[in-house]
């Protein structure tokens, strides 16, 4: 077990440094130069020489590199030009948000996802199951910004039950913490429902067709039993898997959710860094970021062994 | 029948006097005290130190308006007040202006304002060493000096007869005065800590959340602030930003044109009222002259006959943007009986394009937003109809100031900012030899009209002057002009007393809640 970890977590180095790489790149090739951002109306093409000479902009993409990756492992991922705040500063102070925000959508996924999946699955090809199959992908095809919208409209305009925008940390005020992220994790959670509810429909399926059911059946155990305690763990494996790249997923949602919600989080940090060029904060919240989704796999890997005796004795 | 009407008229002056004492008495009871606002802008605002964010955008102006203060505001006329400053005179030439400070004036850090304080500010800023982007606006100021504790001397490169109510009329990172020992003693901090004298004091702010800004206790005009506190929140997308206006959780917004579709919404909401200020200035488009096509000013005439304004509102804001034909707009001094505007005339339009003979092909920077794209192809449609093929280059918006600098270009936008007097920009904008004058253009009598304005001291003969400037402009057509600067904001009914959006400012520091 100890080697299988060990393994899996080497695998980690190559994928961490492949993603400060492109971070890097793509943030480099961004339009626009950083000197003229900095220097505005002052951008005469002296003062640009001087500024790039003295942000080292001048050098080759690779000497930049490794000097950033260089004070990145030491830990200094540096500060923002525009606000002084340095990159640990300014991601230790949103990150709670986005957790947050992650962990509630993610509840709310599979409080939605996991007993239409059940039911579906008894009844398969019912009914309710061939109309949640066309909601599902209706639901799928809506885009957040869209759903966000609506729900705003829906919820803070017209029925005035929720806030439409704003936060309160959870540590000043919980219950008004719960309020105002009630409306950004439910259009994170409506677009991921979808997903989760087919893949464990299916896996549901298949688990229901196999002998040790029909002798449960046989047993004269009742069908919520069967369904919930014998079905769920052996079909809940794609589960996991879909779970942790939801993960991923929700950080992508997350920038246009905080944004829309004007929730002050990760996403918004990006938006911002990006719209002001400000690449020292971009480059070290993508990293951040990428790391934290690439441990996030690590450990849906764990888990799966875990659930899965037969993946971690290496014959699956 | 004396006596009777006798009756009337004493009934109508005593009608009359009660009517103008209750007209006195209402407001005063309507400013009522108390009460805490929340304004929700579009940027997150990066901080306040100059030498760190250069420039103060929209969203820092506003909360700067409440923090700090500047020598002089602005009127409901444009015309400079005192605020910091108590009084000013000029040298005969307009070069040499010096104000007498208002005593007794403290920093939220209790260290006095005085003028070595002001000089400080003006001196940090202006210092080579510091490199700041805040310099260029400040570039017409040659020094400042502090004969003594309340005498603050501006010495000026040139002329400026309206100095008061240009550079130093509003909170922008020039004219915020700053407390020096603040900056000195917080370092890197400073940014996010900002000090000033202003109504209101910083008591938190947390980033991309919200800033909260309490009463100052010790203010000097406290009697004229009614709020306890401000709240001002980043509300990035404009669709939230209004359904937050909508459901409370803000009492006032800003916005622009872009979203035209809630600004005309909020003006049939019975709950809500649209403050609309109609600025000076204008969006502008600058003509390269020195390269081809637009060295023939028959090209150049022919596209700006070509423009359809009132079509291009429509379709950019659905008719909301306020077409400009001169570079003041209405909400200027300036106002011309004549500005020399060329007719919208698609046929004379083609008809100058047949007569240069060649072939008009040219590329017009553009801003790589949907706005500007949008913008950008809508003249395009245009310039075809009249046989002139323009390609769209889209850059990033940082890119077009360096871009026109450098005179790479041929057609770039730009813009001409809501200011008190129209001098300063236009000199820069069109006397031969200025970095900002983008047409390359020069003309003798354009600059003799400029130098003229910018030391006459009788208004009606700069406006005279500025008339002729826009005549020879228009019909040299080296610049032209789309919309005028018109600025918003929204907010619920209960918010009053809110100034003009002087530079679309919304200063919320004097408003009260009814």
């Amino acid at each position: 077990m100890l080697l299988f970890v060990a393994r899996k977590f080497l695998y980690l180095i190559p994928v961490l440094i492949a993603v400060s790489l492109l971070t890097f790149c793509i943030a480099s090739l961004l339009p626009g130069d950083l000197a003229y951002t900095i220097l505005g109306d002052q951008a005469t093409p002296e003062n640009v020489a001087a500024l790039r000479h003295d942000m080292g902009l001048d050098q080759p993409i690779w000497v930049r590199y490794f000097g950033w990756l260089g004070h990145v492992l030491q830990g200094d991922f540096g500060r923002s030009f525009r606000t002084g705040q340095t990159v640990l500063q300014a991601v230790t102070e949103r990150l709670p948000v986005s957790f947050e925000l992650m962990i509630l959508a993610e509840i709310m996924c599979l409080v939605i996802g996991i007993p239409l999946a059940i039911i579906c699955a008894a009844r398969s090809g019912g009914v309710f199951d061939r109309f949640m199959t066309g909601a599902a992908f209706g639901m799928l095809s809506v885009p957040t910004f869209l759903s966000a919208i609506l729900l705003i409209y829906l919820f803070a305009v017209e029925l005035r039950w929720l806030p439409a925008t704003g936060y309160v940390p959870f540590g000043e005020d919980p219950a008004a913490n719960l309020r105002f992220m009630m409306l950004p994790a439910l259009t994170l959670a409506l677009a991921e429902w979808p997903g989760i509810m087919r893949v464990l429909r299916s896996d549901m399926i298949a688990t229901l067709q196999e002998d040790y059911i029909a002798l449960a059946k046989a047993k004269g155990l009742k069908a919520s039993r069967i369904l919930f305690v014998h079905a769920l763990k052996p079909s809940s494996l794609t589960l996991v898997t879909i779970t942790g790249i939801n993960i991923g997923r929700l950080i992508g949602g997350a920038v246009i959710v905080e944004t829309i919600f004007a929730l002050p989080g990760i996403g918004r940090l990006l938006v911002g860094a990006i719209g002001t060029r400000d690449l020292i904060i971009l480059q070290g919240v993508v990293l951040l970021v990428g790391a934290g989704f690439v441990l996030m796999n690590f450990i849906v890997d764990m888990l799966y062994a875990t659930l899965d005796p037969r993946i971690r004795h290496g014959h699956a | 029948m004396i006596a009777a009407n006798r009756t009337s008229a004493l009934v109508r002056i005593f009608l009359v006097a009660g009517f103008a004492i209750s007209l006195c008495a209402v407001p005063a009871n309507a400013q009522k005290a108390g009460g805490s606002i929340t304004v929700g802008l579009e940027l997150d605002i990066p901080g306040f130190d100059p030498l760190k964010v250069g420039v103060f955008d929209t969203a820092a102006l506003t909360a700067a308006s409440a923090i700090f203060e500047s020598l002089t505001y602005l009127d409901d006329k444009g015309v400079a007040q005192p605020r910091l400053a108590l009084s000013w005179t000029h040298s005969d030439d307009f070069k040499i202006w010096t104000f007498k400070l208002r005593p007794g004036v403290k920093f939220h850090d209790g260290t006095p304002f005085n003028a070595e304080a002001a000089k400080a500010n003006f001196d940090r800023q202006k210092d080579p060493a510091n490199k700041c982007r805040c310099a260029f606006y400040i570039s017409a100021i040659n020094n400042v000096q502090a004969p003594d504790e309340l005498t603050l001397v501006y010495n000026l490169n040139d002329p400026s007869v309206n100095f008061p109510a240009t550079i130093l009329s509003y909170t922008n990172q020039n004219a915020a005065i700053q407390s020096p020992t603040a900056w000195k003693t917080k370092g890197e901090d400073y940014n996010r800590n900002p000090v000033g004298t202003g109504p209101f004091v910083l008591k938190s702010w947390t980033a991309g959340d919200r800033m909260v800004l309490e009463r100052n206790p010790d203010y000097w005009d406290k009697d004229k602030i009614y709020l306890d506190r401000i709240i001002v929140k980043p509300l990035p997308d404009a669709q939230s930003r209004f359904a937050s206006l909508q459901s409370g959780e803000a009492d006032i917004i800003w916005d622009d044109e872009a979203s035209a579709d809630n600004i005309q919404r909020a003006e049939k909401d019975p709950k809500l009222k649209v403050h609309t200020y109609a600025g000076s200035g204008a969006a502008v488009a600058a003509f390269n002259t020195k390269v081809a096509p637009f060295d023939d000013v028959r090209v150049r005439q022919a596209l700006v006959m070509a423009l359809d304004r009132k079509k291009l509102s429509q379709a950019l804001t659905n008719g909301l943007a306020r077409p400009a034909t001169n570079p003041y707009g209405d909400g200027s001094w300036v106002k011309c009986k004549d500005d020399g505007a060329l007719p919208y005339d698609v046929e004379k339009a083609k008809a100058l394009i047949k007569d240069y003979g060649k072939p008009v092909d040219f590329k017009m920077l553009v801003t790589a937003t949907p706005r500007g794209r949008a913008n950008g192809q809508v003249l395009q449609q245009f310039w075809k109809q009249v046989g002139a093929n323009m390609e769209i280059e889209q850059v990033d918006q940082a890119t077009i100031p360096p871009r026109a600098f450098m005179r790479q270009f041929q057609l770039t936008p730009w813009r001409i900012v809501d200011l008190a007097d129209p001098d300063m920009q236009m000199y820069a904008n069109f006397h031969t030899g200025s970095p900002v004058a983008l047409a390359n253009y020069s003309n003798p009598e354009l600059d003799r009209l400029l130098e003229h304005a910018r030391v006459t001291a009788d208004q009606d003969q700069r406006n005279e002057d500025y008339c002729a400037i826009s005549r020879l402009i228009n019909k040299e057509a080296i610049w032209y002009w789309t919309f005028q600067n018109t600025y918003y904001a929204m907010s619920s009914t209960k918010v009053k007393g809110l100034p003009k959006m002087y530079s679309g400012v919304i200063d919320v520091s004097r408003v009260w809640l009814e």
